[in-house]
């Protein structure tokens, strides 16, 4: 039995297929890139670590294993907030963008940028290295904390003023971040629009240190929201009467996606179309129940997102696409294609 | 297998036994580029950044990307021996692997005066292995940038309004702590829009209460200024009477091999400078 009476494929089936896929990609991005690699210097640096040439160890231990699996983390955490939230406010077009993570987040690191010289000068020195990430990990959060404030009132939080306050915040980051553009220097403007289009090509296992445990749990604590959004379905009524506590689920679906995209775009710049795009995909072939379209989307947005950063990387090589752009240039007509095939809004 | 571990050693001993020619670079900057040209030593060039633009056979060259974003994986495929590149080049992560990697990193100063230019010059040259050349051309644009700067020491500061123009929307003024106006500052000229730092939008008006003595426009690219969009500036007295000129950003601002060109490019469109007709854009 592969397919149900709607047509839909059965979960085991199509997490063996992404899971095929997800080896497939892991693959092709720990060989592809500009740096030309034979499989007898990879295979010699996996058996024998100490022999091997080092550049080539360099390449491949300290690049790109750490930009695979930051690429993973990062698409499959964005992916999985993106299901959170779209089941959380039932609407099929909110994304981590919605709620302010990802402006937050970018306020505050292109604030590092420009006035690290200046005003932030006392964070930089204090936070060194880390000053940029730390920064859009505290705004990315801290946005999504306050969204979540404005919307409570006596101690129940309005999804649809959520929703709004995200809007509106989305609206004021937006316009601290073009103050902040404007009065950059040339070289800051540069790196800021860099930052802002997305990039995986500078992972170090640095980076994975300090994102990695806060995408890791995102991604853990995912599951537990599964049968509760699935009774977001229903209406928010029937949470209640089926024995949640509605508030709390409420602030768990926005800690997580917060905390998770947070600490995604803190490494890795701005990433979009991913937290939109794969749960639909998944959503199309296995229906909508969070209990396989959490897993899942996680699997395929990791999926995705490494196989656009090995085209990122092949493409214009020597030098390197941003992945964000690449993102969006695939994933915007692949989703208006789905769009006018299925109509799936 | 043993061939690259025998490439890779070769690759690390060839600065200590190979011939200096023999190496091969990877160029990012524009003006480090025109120098390495200038010098002769292209040969050795294997790669060069999006902000190297001249001379026009360096389009055959592959391109990096731009040297504040410059990939590491993309530069250490090409082999290079030596990537020389300023200060301004960026993220470190990358320089600090290709420079374990056994690429030899040469981060040189930005240069934003003639003598920093000078010095410039013969820090290519030491790198490249053309000490000889790099001092000729040193030299020569030493002679020539103080004949340009002799001619202008006399007469009293003009004020000059500096536009970087990079499309009919993308016209900006150039304020402090820029290229452009280290540029008027060699030529004992002044900035005639203050308090404006970096490179900032020009706004219409602004243009016109400026009221420069002369208009120095240079343009991203060929053709990206048209005097048509911008009557305010046609209507400036400055422009009106022809003191005015349009060329390449990469000469204007580059401070490479070409400022002495740069300088008297400038000169000519200053009122008590040398009187050369001009003709808009």
């Amino acid at each position: 039995m592969v397919r149900d009476e709607a047509g839909r494929l059965a979960p085991g089936i199509a997490l063996a297929g992404i899971a095929t896929a997800a080896l497939a990609v892991a693959w092709l991005s720990v060989t592809s890139g500009a740096y030309p690699l034979s499989l007898s210097d990879i295979l010699s640096v996996i058996v024998r670590p100490a022999e091997a040439d080092h550049v080539a160890r360099m390449v491949l231990v300290d690049v790109r294993l750490p930009r695979f699996l930051l690429g993973f983390l990062v698409g499959a955490v964005l992916a999985v907030s993106g299901a959170i939230l779209q089941g959380l406010f039932r609407n099929p077009l909110a994304d981590p963008g919605l709620i302010g993570v990802s402006a937050g987040a970018s306020l505050a690191a292109i604030g590092v940028i420009v006035l690290g010289g200046t005003w932030l000068g006392r964070w930089v020195a204090f936070a060194g290295e880390w000053a940029l990430p730390i920064a859009a990990f505290i705004g990315g959060s801290g946005t999504v904390f306050l969204a979540w404030r404005i919307a409570r009132r006596a101690g129940e939080t309005s999804v649809a003023t959520l929703l709004l306050a995200g809007i509106a915040i989305n609206a004021i980051a937006g316009a601290g971040t073009g103050l902040l553009t404007f009065y950059s220097s040339d070289e800051e403007l540069r790196s800021l629009t860099f930052w802002t289009m997305g990039s995986l090509g500078h992972a170090s296992w640095d980076d994975l240190m300090v994102a990695g445990p806060w995408l890791v749990l995102a991604l853990v604590a995912s599951p537990f929201l599964a049968r509760p959004l699935d009774a977001f379905l229903l209406g928010e009524q029937v949470v209640g009467h089926l024995g949640y506590r509605t508030d709390w689920i409420k602030r768990a679906a926005i800690l997580v996606a917060g905390l998770g995209v947070g600490a995604a775009v803190a490494v890795s710049g701005l990433i979009g179309f991913v937290g939109l795009v794969v749960p639909h995909l998944v959503r199309q072939v296995l229906g909508a129940s969070h209990r396989t379209l959490l897993p899942l989307s996680a699997l395929l947005g990791g999926t995705l997102l490494v196989g656009a950063d090995c085209l990122a990387r092949v493409i214009v090589a020597p030098a390197e696409l941003p992945i964000g752009l690449m993102m969006s240039l695939i994933g915007g007509p692949f989703f208006l294609a789905l769009l006018l095939k299925r109509r799936i809004i | 297998m043993r061939l690259t571990v025998v490439a890779a050693l070769c690759a690390l001993l060839l600065p200590v036994v190979g011939q200096a020619d023999d190496r091969r670079v990877v160029s990012a900057d524009g003006a480090i580029t025109e120098i390495i040209y200038a010098i002769g030593a292209q040969d050795q060039l294997v790669a060069v950044d999006t902000t190297s633009r001249y001379p026009a056979s360096v389009a055959d060259l592959p391109r990096v990307g731009y040297l504040r974003a410059l990939p590491f994986e993309g530069v250490l495929a090409l082999d290079p021996d030596v990537l020389i590149t300023t200060e301004e080049a960026a993220p470190d992560e990358t320089l600090e692997r290709l420079a374990r990697a056994g690429v030899s990193v040469r981060q040189l100063p930005v240069a934003r005066t003639p003598e920093a230019t000078v010095g410039r010059v013969r820090a290519v040259g030491d790198v490249m292995g053309r000490a000889a050349a790099a001092e000729r051309l040193a030299t020569e644009l030493e002679h020539q940038v103080a004949s340009v700067v002799a001619k202008r020491s006399e007469a009293p500061a003009p004020r000059v309004l500096f536009l970087l123009a990079a499309g009919p929307r993308g016209v900006m003024i150039a304020g402090d702590n820029t290229a452009a106006q280290a540029m008027l500052e060699t030529l004992g000229a002044e900035n005639a829009v203050t308090g404006i730092q970096g490179y900032k939008p020009a706004g219409r008006e602004a243009l016109l209460a400026s009221r420069p003595d002369a208009i120095v426009i240079a343009e991203t690219r060929p053709g990206q200024f048209d005097i048509d969009d911008w009557p305010e500036l046609a209507a400036l007295p400055a422009w009106q009477q022809g003191h005015h000129v349009t060329s390449d950003s990469m000469l204007l601002l580059g401070f490479g091999p070409r400022l002495a060109d740069a300088l008297a490019t400038i000169v000519r469109a200053l009122p008590a400078g040398e009187q050369v007709s001009q003709h808009g854009s």
